[in-house]
């Protein structure tokens, strides 16, 4: 549980699609979810089950995290490890949907920050772009141009990461 | 798409067309604050009043409030600024920072042509 002196991020979005679909998007396995920086996501989707969000060829892993909770179509809460800033504590992300009229609404929660994590704020700044490139992709079934040529230099430039994000390495650590 | 997204943001820019609500996104911008803590702030405001800014800002998504035992946490939702931004400054910058540099190469250079 955050202590009080935790930071919190909570962002919110109204998305003009049903529920359903915003919920399919982001328990999507397997495949690409576009507005997540094209992130795969891994896991068995009940609680204690592991996750894991792997780069589009699953060659490196940006988040490690375990499943907390799962009530589809409306929570969705796993912890998080970012595995770029090495080992720090986990943290909470929470997605919450609920219906509004003619659409969803979508409520990220990402809790306890403390002073150790780095980039609290980056990841605040993630979140913001991760949104609208949800509602844009539900709404309109496609991202800006300037994101998609974005993601293509990210393809190119995947070997400058660390290498603690190569698949084979995170598996060795206990997080 | 594009008419429905003025729409929305309606709500929001009659949100912001206050300076005690426009306050009070300052200092939620520093972080989450109870509603009390709030309050306090404004002298000469009453608790009640900035409850209802609060609910104002809440209608407008621009305060995403969450129940914590007795007391309301009450957090700055990013995102209607950012669509704003996107919708309004970010397509309109570039053209008028063309124009001003436009305009003021045209006034300097009429400004040295009467000197000389």
């Amino acid at each position: 549980m955050p202590d009080p002196g935790d930071i919190t991020h909570v962002l919110s979005i109204d998305i003009h699609v049903p529920v359903q679909q915003v919920w399919h998007e982001i328990t999507k396995t397997g495949s690409i979810q576009r507005p997540l920086y094209n992130c795969v996501l891994e896991t068995e989707l009940r609680p204690g089950s592991r996750l894991r969000y792997y780069s589009p060829n699953k060659k490196r892993v940006f988040v490690v995290g375990e499943v907390v909770e799962v009530d589809p179509p409306r929570k969705f809460a796993h912890t998080y490890h970012f595995v770029q800033n090495g080992k720090e504590p986990a943290t909470l992300v929470t997605w919450e949907l609920s219906e509004i009229p003619n659409g969803c609404r979508v409520t990220l929660t990402h809790a306890g920050f403390t002073s150790v994590h780095k980039g609290a704020d980056k990841q605040k700044a993630g979140w913001l772009e991760i949104l609208g490139l949800l509602k844009s992709e539900l709404e309109t079934g496609t991202i800006p141009m300037r994101t998609r040529l974005l993601y293509s230099v990210m393809g190119f430039t995947m070997w400058m990461l660390p290498k603690s994000t190569k698949t084979g390495e995170v598996e060795k650590v206990t997080w | 798409m594009e008419a429905r997204r003025s729409k929305d943001l309606e709500p929001v820019w009659r949100a912001l067309a206050n300076p005690v609500r426009r306050r009070i996104l300052d200092l939620l911008c520093d972080g989450p604050k109870p509603t009390g803590a709030l309050a306090r702030k404004f002298r000469r405001h009453s608790r009640f009043a900035i409850m209802q800014h609060l609910g104002v800002l809440e209608d407008a998504h621009l305060v995403v409030r969450r129940k914590d035992g007795r007391t309301t946490m009450n957090f700055l939702n990013p995102v209607p600024i950012q669509q704003i931004h996107d919708r309004w400054v970010s397509r309109y910058q570039q053209p008028w920072t063309e124009s001003l540099v436009d305009l003021k190469d045209q006034l300097e250079r009429d400004t040295r042509s009467k000197a000389g």
